[in-house]
């Protein structure tokens, strides 16, 4: 189909775009993964580049755990498919995104920046700021 | 013949915040299903756009995830489809009828009872406690 061609053509047109998120909770039951994360990873490939930078509450998605299993029972249905944030981080790395975790966001909600997902880069707010000029945008999400 | 009493619930959870500005619909839910598992009956009224979650058109899952094509994921919809049959006749959901106009959403799916919010006061009344969660 001459669609994939159009499509593939497309890839990396758009400009180079930090994403900021500050809201961690969005939503879970009828979210599950349709969340903010799941969107920056499937936009990635219209773009040159797309980055994340965690603030506020939501860098508690960037906060390493494996023991905690998100899941609810709802009448008779136990409902396994609630939103996995921290996964989403480790698919964000590994489709080369840069994710920024705030630090003083980390340490004052009580969490060693060491905890944060492997990949992650823990900056000071300052220095956050001082990469925004190598994006022609900056999106608050 | 037998007086009518008027049923009395033992919870109405009034939605009153929008689902994506937080895990307000996810705590009514696990509210709810507390209060079930206690042997409890449970009332939800969608205020605002909380009546987005039972529209019939989500059909009974969700639109595909491209991450996991085959994974089954239920809609909104079919969730609260599942509480109410599962709740047998103790888990209500109403939606609220000016709101659900007020946003073109009126084809909630059959389960759902409609209600004119100028009965609010009568169902507060058939409930043992009123509990709002979020803000307008």
């Amino acid at each position: 189909m001459s669609s994939t061609t159009t499509a593939a053509a497309r890839t990396g047109l758009g400009p180079p775009v930090l994403c900021v998120l500050d809201r961690a909770y969005r939503g879970a039951v009828e979210v599950q993964f349709f969340h903010a994360l799941y969107g920056l990873l499937d936009l990635h490939g219209q773009f040159q580049r797309v980055d994340v930078a965690l603030r506020g509450a939501a860098v508690t998605m960037a906060v390493e755990e494996d023991v905690y299993r998100p899941s609810v029972r709802l009448g008779t249905m136990t409902l396994d498919t609630l939103p996995d944030y921290r996964g989403s981080v480790r698919d964000l790395i590994a489709e080369d995104f840069t994710v920024y975790v705030d630090r003083d966001a980390v340490t004052a909600l009580g969490f060693a920046p060491e905890r944060l997902v492997a990949g992650t880069i823990c900056v000071d707010a300052a220095e956050l700021a001082l990469r925004w000029p190598e994006y022609d945008q900056v999106w608050f999400v | 013949m037998a007086v009518m009493e008027r049923r009395m619930w033992d919870l109405l959870l009034i939605l009153t915040a929008a689902p994506h500005s937080g895990d307000v619909v996810t705590s009514a839910l696990r509210l709810s299903q507390a209060v079930l598992d206690r042997g409890g009956s449970v009332r939800v009224w969608a205020c605002g756009y909380a009546n987005m979650m039972t529209q019939d058109t989500f059909g009974d899952t969700k639109l595909p995830n491209t991450r996991d094509p085959k994974g089954h994921y239920p809609s909104p919809s079919a969730v609260v489809q599942r509480m109410i049959a599962d709740g047998e006749g103790r888990f209500g959901w109403i939606a609220c009828t000016a709101c659900s106009e007020e946003r073109g959403a009126v084809h909630h799916v059959p389960q759902v009872r409609h209600r004119s919010p100028l009965r609010l006061a009568r169902t507060i009344a058939s409930a043992r406690q009123t509990l709002y969660l979020g803000g307008a």
